[in-house]
């Protein structure tokens, strides 16, 4: 009572006084940082600091301000603070708590602020010292473990997320920050799933513990053994996996709103034909840019759960009622992250609280159309470096999705229809599709409807050739599926014909400037080597004999295409140089269509001239086309419906290096900004206590 | 369970203070006093020690019955209630010497002796025998204290004709306590199914008739309930459903009420011996290789050894252990099983904490199961409320395998999951009924088989995970082991049924990759065929013709259409997706799994579907018995209340309207078209079939007076019987009381044009049928006319709408006509039937109202 009395004064003190040296906590600060024992003087020292409101700005900058002498000397003090504020993890008071983890997240700031080029074993010396580190370390986060996982104060494990968040993130590259391996070894993993096992614990620490879990899996990814992933890999527990999948969904679909509102915004203003135009400018506003940048983090989660953990798949389709955005915008959902999910429901008491939200403008989605959604949002731009990212990450996380059979299945299912809204960007030769159009189809058809929309919005200067890889990759798996499951699907796959011979058209006319940045035959290989499949394997899995002759049309129109194309790989080819070989690869997959134009153009043309006809329309030539398949024949080509398997390491590895350092980055300067106003936590504190 | 026996055991006395006290001996105060025949011993034996120390263990089956009477709680003159014993004791000896002299009654009382020993045990079975005994000794003391038409009764009663719908008979019309206390004994001769088929009509009778034959059928129901928690759970349904009908004041005080809360409390589970002695004891031959502890424990490392949870196992235990813990802790279902066997084999005290578990999953499984349907109801479009069934029952997954069953399904079985993706919703205009299929693992009894363990979707897939994991601390062997998939299963594995040669093609390159090695992008075929440099050709015309080859020969599915969602799923052959659905269920491998399907229907009374199951149910015995080759199919239904309950699906079916709307032809071109043409067997056999069930149909519409045959309520099934649904409107309701389908049943022109024509030899071989069906229904018209009867007692139900539902009823079956004249109305009926316009009339407004076809 009488502490709390104090507390309630030192309080009022700060914030009337506005004289920030005479904070007793201050003093305090300074004893430290002298070389006496501060408890020679003060026997209750280490107990009176903890009740004194922790100034983390002083702290971190006294700690940045010593110089390499005065390190050393003042280092037996900085260890004693260290273990105290461990020590003071497990004390019943909870200010002291909160005290000392908040005081544990500047010493973890301001020692690595102060030691930018030390080593991790220096900072680690500063810290706790080399003989005590183990031990001190193994209480830390035997002490996050129990405060995260027992029934203590909410605020309390937010600010222990934020303490492993603050550690995870001190260094730019997560890899260098040595202490990490005590969180290694001493793992927090359970206390996570926990939290994303417990419906009202997920609401509230989900998203900081799924980007803590995301940045721990990429410790020492590649070199060395890390837990985390080993455990991720393995987490087959379904309500932490449905857990794990609903934060990932709550903040890309929070994503998507945002965008839908916005663009809203803009397309009811006057210059809205204007803006559509230049495209989506407003993706530019600075907090649309940092609410991409905090979702790489998710994203990137996403991608460890898919890539790791073959039990998460099942989550993708784990459909789940979503507020459709256009009929209640009304409805406040809030902006933060951490708070409240409130709209996706629990799953695990389902059997004993079965209430669905019972709204019936709720329409079902799923982890996956939220996901769909949302790489169309990113997918749009990818001038700034952190959309291009996004992107990426969104055509590896599809890839990973597409070479899954469990994954392929539910794509394919004919039960399970769904209308996925796609953003399509605004262009000026298309009219923006209505959304009421959509029909319900068989989420394969939305992945699909993605990847074309991907190809004929990026034909730009800053070819994004890597992006398109993936993009013809993603399809060609998705093809290699149906023809090996003979599935069927009734796409109008059409305009996936034309929007590839599009892109072979628009790397035919950039040869040159793109030929000085990119393998551009091996984009056209892939391309030509799609339309392959259809032509060789079309009888698998084409939806009926009719959009089979619709491909050759489409072939035979198109035909300057593939006979330039052809004329640009054999003269590339001819000459020696690097391009030769994948460019006469490129002649032979040829073939096929080649073979096709030259059977049927003959045909067509004397067909017009029979029937003194100028210009076929399309039903005559289909006819022709139906009453000549049988004199044509086909080369079968080898390996198409074999591909490469996904594999991160060592393709992918510098891209997610990159990835996890700005992550890192970024979350650091939130968590930041978060850890200093935690007066509110304070209040609740000295009321409860 | 110590406390109630005591407080009850006093009010048993007053039971006994008051029947010779009330009407001095008169021979029905006798006759009365045994319908608690419990309370006759008790006293007796509380003075002995296992009584008076409360054991729950040495409580018989019976004890509980007395707990309605104690309610009363009246005061006990402890001189009245000695002298009562002393009776009682006195008419046990009198029984002695009785059961030694005559032969007969013995009968009966060796029957129930056997019922019982099960819940007794020592010294007691005598005791009880003589406990039960006791009504058949007052029929005996009538018997010589009465007429002696009492005891021909008694003859009736003890002979081998006396079956089950005798006694429900006797019991129902029996103004008799005496006799219908013995009945309520007799119950328990007959076999289990026998008199579950009644169990509505005893149930009916406990709630709305008099105290006598409530306490002739109470013993009889605890008893049962004690047995099974299915039994329980029905009663409690059951229950609750007709008491619905009374008035809300009188209803909470009703007996069947109390009856239903006495059930859902779970005061009914078994006494701790029967439990002993049957769990722990395997069950002898079942055929999963999952129960008990053993079991258990084979079956975790069984299903995951193929897959990842193997290096999982292995390599991490610690974690495993823990995540397993989790998925319990938050799961409590799984962990079920466990409990129970923990329970049985500790002490009986510690069962009491572990029983509430009992009732629970089963009634939490039906309630999530009526949550959705209460949900969907409230969407406006078909496709919403499939996508919502779709993703509600994708979340019921997580809860499965639990210790939940279908109840209308024949064998013992528990729900392992719910292939969500097949589910549909059913066409109809405001209520949401939909159809779900359910994967069970049969077992040899849901009670104490141990529930299976969950198998993941992804229960076979390549493992990523590791090849990801350099140095995980994994030895190279397990490595290899979550490589190679199929090397894995080894000889104590069940097979896989799954096609994964296509799984091994895409597997190949993977262990390639991971060599880096350049052939990595092709199969082993594409490499033996790149070694031979041999190109393929092939012809254009040759794919081409594959393709349209294969389109047509796909079978004659409906097409998908959002408006009518079930239409596909129903006319898929019921083999054809039991295989589809295994083939794709990681259960679908066990020897046990089975496919079962149901209608879940929320904010429907099925109280009348179930009465007109029982009729249907009945009337096929008699044809069956009486040999008229009538085909007809009655579809089981689960009345959960009155408000909701469950169907069974008849599988392989169309309704004709779907028929005609998707193959927009008529009736027997859709014949020619699935059968073959006139002259083939199958058009014959199908033929055959449709006028078999056709007049089996038309006979059950006239007796039952089945309105609103539209051709949406009408199934065609791929044998072509014909099967009626939807019996809301019988007997004396009629949909909106138009006045439509004055006709005796419907008879359109398109169906007899299916059956030959009208002259020809079938629809000769139609009349005949029927004339033959209708004389042999009138042979037993009595059991027919008492299930419907006994239903009328207390119910507002529509059907039961006036006062002469029965005996019009009784008039259809003509009992006064000769067959000649019988022959001539079959011939008139037909004859109106087909003539009658207000078919056509009701079909073209079925069609503007409800765009049924």
């Amino acid at each position: 009572m009488a502490q709390t009395e104090k507390k309630a004064g030192l309080l009022r003190r700060t914030s009337s006084s506005k004289k920030p040296l005479k904070e007793k906590v201050l003093l305090m600060y300074e004893d430290i940082f002298t070389k006496e024992d501060p408890t020679k003087s003060n026997p209750r020292f280490w107990d009176e600091l903890f009740l004194m409101k922790v100034n983390l700005e002083h702290l971190e900058g006294k700690l940045e301000a010593l110089d390499g002498d005065e390190v050393v000397k003042i280092r037996d003090n900085i260890n004693s603070l260290f273990h105290h504020c461990v020590q003071a993890l497990a004390e019943e008071h909870q200010i002291k708590v909160v005290n000392a983890l908040q005081t544990l997240c500047a010493l973890f700031r301001g020692v690595h602020q102060k030691n930018k080029s030390a080593t991790g074993f220096d900072i680690i010396n500063m810290l706790m010292g080399f003989d005590k580190a183990e031990l001190r370390m193994k209480e830390l986060m035997e002490s996050l473990d129990s405060l995260l996982c027992g029934d203590g104060s909410e605020s309390l494990k937010s600010l222990c997320l934020k303490l492993l968040l603050c550690l995870v993130t001190v260094t730019d590259n997560i890899s260098q920050n040595t202490i990490l391996e005590y969180v290694m070894i001493n793992s927090i993993f359970e206390a996570i799933l926990q939290i994303l096992s417990d419906v009202s614990s997920r609401a509230r620490h989900g998203y900081d513990a799924v980007v803590l879990l995301a940045l721990l899996v990429n410790y020492r990814k590649y070199e060395s053994v890390n837990p985390y992933i080993v455990k991720l890999s393995i987490v087959d527990d379904e309500p932490t996996l449905d857990g794990l999948g609903r934060v990932i969904h709550h903040a890309l679909a929070e994503y998507n709103r945002q965008y839908k509102e916005k663009e809203e915004e803009n397309q009811g203003g006057f210059f809205s034909t204007l803006t559509s135009m230049v495209g989506s400018m407003f993706i530019a506003d600075a907090d649309e840019k940092l609410s991409v940048q905090t979702n790489e983090a998710i994203l990137l989660a996403l991608y460890e759960a898919v890539h790791l953990n073959r039990n998460f798949i099942t989550v993708l389709a784990q459909s789940h009622p979503e507020i459709d955005i256009a009929t209640a915008p009304a409805v406040p959902i809030p902006a933060s992250p951490t708070t409240p999910l409130g709209t996706t429901p629990p799953s695990l008491d389902m059997m004993n609280n079965p209430e669905l939200p019972l709204d019936p403008n709720l329409q079902t989605s799923n982890l996956l159309i939220t996901f769909l959604k949302y790489s169309s949002i990113v997918m749009q731009d990818t001038k700034d470096e952190h959309r291009l990212n996004s992107a990426r990450l969104c055509l590896i996380i599809l890839t990973c999705i597409a070479e899954d059979q469990y994954a392929d299945a539910f794509l394919h299912d004919d039960n399970m229809n769904f209308r996925v809204n796609l953003h399509r960007m605004p262009m000026r030769h298309r009219k923006k599709a209505v959304d009421k159009s959509i029909p319900s189809r068989p989420l394969v058809c939305a992945v699909l409807d993605l990847m074309v929309e991907f190809i004929v919005t990026h034909m730009m200067k800053e070819f994004p050739m890597d992006l398109y890889v993936r993009c013809v990759q993603i399809i060609h798996k998705l093809i290699c599926y149906q023809k090996k499951c003979r599935v069927r699907i009734h796409y109008t796959w059409r305009e996936l014909w034309s929007a590839l011979i599009n892109l072979l058209k628009f790397l035919l006319s950039n040869e040159t400037s793109l030929l000085s940045k990119h393998n551009i035959f091996q984009l056209a290989l892939q391309v030509v080597n799609l339309f392959n499949m259809f032509i060789t394997y079309g009888d698998t899995f084409l939806p009926t004999p009719s959009s089979y002759d619709e491909l050759y049309y489409e072939i035979i129109r198109m035909h300057q295409v593939f006979d330039n194309l052809y004329c640009m790989v054999l003269r590339v080819s001819a000459n020696a140089g690097p391009w030769k070989e994948p460019a006469s690869k490129v002649t032979q997959a040829l073939v096929n269509a080649r073979a096709i134009i030259n059977h049927f153009n003959p045909k067509i043309e004397s067909y017009a001239t029979v029937n003194h006809i100028s210009q076929l329309s399309e039903d005559q030539v289909l006819e022709v086309v139906r009453t000549n398949y049988d004199t044509l024949t086909l080369k079968l080509q080898d390996g198409l419906d074999q591909f490469e398997r996904y594999s991160e390491q060592p393709r992918e590895a510098g891209f997610f290096k990159e990835l996890v350092r700005s992550i890192s980055l970024n979350v650091r300067k939130n968590v930041s900004l978060s850890t200093m106003s935690q007066d509110v936590l304070l209040k609740e504190f000295s009321s409860i206590s | 369970m110590g406390d109630t026996e005591l407080e009850l055991s006093p009010a048993q006395l007053e039971e006994l203070q008051q029947s010779p006290s009330a009407s001095s001996n008169s021979s029905t105060s006798s006759l009365s006093l045994p319908s608690s025949p419990s309370s006759g011993t008790r006293p007796l034996t509380s003075s002995s020690p296992s009584t008076s120390e409360g054991l729950p263990t040495s409580s018989p089956p019976l004890d509980v019955i007395s707990e309605g009477v104690g309610e009363l709680s009246l005061v006990i003159d402890t001189e009245v209630a000695k002298k009562a014993c002393q009776e009682v004791l006195q008419k046990v000896k009198f029984l002695k010497a009785d059961g030694e002299v005559s032969s007969a009654s013995s009968e009966p009382v060796l029957v129930n002796g056997t019922a019982h020993p099960e819940s007794t045990d020592g010294g007691k079975p005598p005791k009880i025998s003589q406990e039960e005994a006791e009504p058949v000794k007052n029929v005996r003391r009538r018997q010589k204290n009465n007429s002696s038409k009492q005891s021909w009764l008694l003859r009736l009663f003890e002979s081998k004709l006396f079956d089950i719908s005798m006694a429900i008979s006797y019991l129902y019309n029996s103004k008799e306590p005496g006799v219908q206390a013995y009945i309520g004994n007799r119950l328990f001769s007959f076999r289990n199914e026998e008199v579950d088929f009644y169990l509505p009509q005893l149930l009916n009778m406990y709630i709305h008739m008099d105290e006598d034959v409530g306490d002739a059928i109470k013993p009889y129901v605890v008893y049962r309930c004690r047995q099974s928690i299915n039994f329980s759970l029905q009663c409690a349904w059951l229950l609750g459903a007709y008491s619905s009908d009374m008035h809300i004041s009188t209803q909470r005080h009703s007996r069947g009420t109390k009856l239903r809360k006495l059930i859902l409390s779970d005061e009914l589970k078994p006494s701790s011996q029967r439990i002993r002695r049957e769990v722990p004891q395997p069950p002898p031959s079942c055929p999963p290789p999952l129960h008990h502890g053993q079991g258990m424990s084979e079956h975790s490392l069984s299903p995951s050894k193929r897959t990842h949870q193997r290096s999982k196992s292995d390599a991490t235990v610690s974690i495993s252990l823990s995540s397993n813990l989790k998925r319990t802790a938050s799961n409590p279902k799984v962990e079920t099983s466990q409990d129970e066997d923990l329970s049985s084999s500790s002490d009986s005290l510690t069962l009491e904490a572990g029983t509430p578990v009992r009732l629970t999953p089963q009634r939490e499984f039906i309630k999530s199961l009526m949550g959705i349907g209460k949900r969907l109801a409230t969407l406006p479009t078909k496709e919403q409320k499939t996508q919502r069934l779709i993703s509600e029952l994708s979340l019921l997954n997580h809860k499965l395998p639990a210790r939940v069953w279908l109840p209308t399904a024949a064998f013992d079985h528990h729900v392992v999951r719910v292939p969500h993706t097949q589910a549909v919703v059913l066409n109809s205009k405001d209520k949401a009924p939909y159809l779900i299929y359910v994967e069970v693992l049969e077992c040899e009894n849901f009670e104490t088989s141990s529930v299976p363990v969950r198998i993941p979707e992804t229960r076979i897939r390549s493992t990523r995970s590791v090849e990801n994991l350099p140095d995980c601390g994994i030895t190279p062997d397990q490595r290899a082991s979550s490589f190679s998939t199929v090397p894995i299963y080894d000889n104590d594995d069940e097979a896989w049924s799954v096609d994964d040669i296509g799984e091994l093609q895409v597997e190949l390159p993977e262990i390639h990759t991971n060599s880096y090695d350049n052939i990595s992008q092709f199969s082993v075929d594409s490499i033996t065929s790149q070694e031979s440099k041999e190109p393929i050709f092939i012809a254009a015309g040759d794919i081409r013709r594959r393709l349209s080859e294969q389109l047509a020969h796909t079978p004659t599915t409906f097409k998908r259409d959002p408006e009518d969602p079930s239409a596909v799923a129903l006319k898929e052959p019921w083999q054809e997706k039991v295989r589809r659905i295994r083939e794709g269920s990681p259960y679908g491998h066990l020897p046990n799994w089975r496919l079962l399907s149901v209608i879940v229907k929320c904010g429907d009374d099925l109280r009348q579907e179930l009465l007109a199951y029982q009729v249907l149910k009945q009337l096929q015995i008699i044809w069956e018995q009486e040999r008229v080759p009538l085909w007809i199919k009655p579809y089981k239904i689960l009345v959960i209340s009155s408000d909701s309950g469950m169907i069974e699906p008849v599988v392989n079916a169309v309704s004709i309207h779907q028929v005609k709307k998707q193959s927009q032809l008529l009736l027997l071109d859709y014949f020619r078209q699935e059968h073959g043409d006139y002259n083939t067997e199958e058009f014959l056999t199908a033929q055959r079939n449709f006028v078999q069930s056709c007049a089996g149909y038309c006979l059950i519409c006239y007796l039952l007076q089945v309105k609103d045959r539209h051709n949406g309520n009408i199934l065609l099934d791929s044998e072509g019987h014909i099967i009626h649904i939807d019996f809301g409107f019988i007997l004396s309701s009629s949909p909106r009381n138009l006045g439509f389908e004055t006709s005796a049943f419907k008879l359109t022109s398109e169906f007899v044009d299916v059956m030959g024509g009208l002259d020809g030899d079938m629809f000769n071989y139609y009349k005949m049928l029927m004339l033959q069906g209708l004389i042999a229904a009138r042979k037993h018209m009595e059991k027919v006319i008492q299930i419907v009867e006994i239903m009328q007692q207390g119910s507002q139900l529509p059907c039961f709408h006036g006062s002469s539902t029965i005996r019009n009823l009784k008039e259809r079956f003509h009992m006064n006509l000769t067959e000649e004249q019988l022959q001539v109305l079959v011939e008139q009926m037909v004859d109106g039937s087909m003539r009658s316009i207000t078919t056509k009339l009701y079909d073209g407004f079925q069609y503007l109202t409800n765009g049924i076809m």
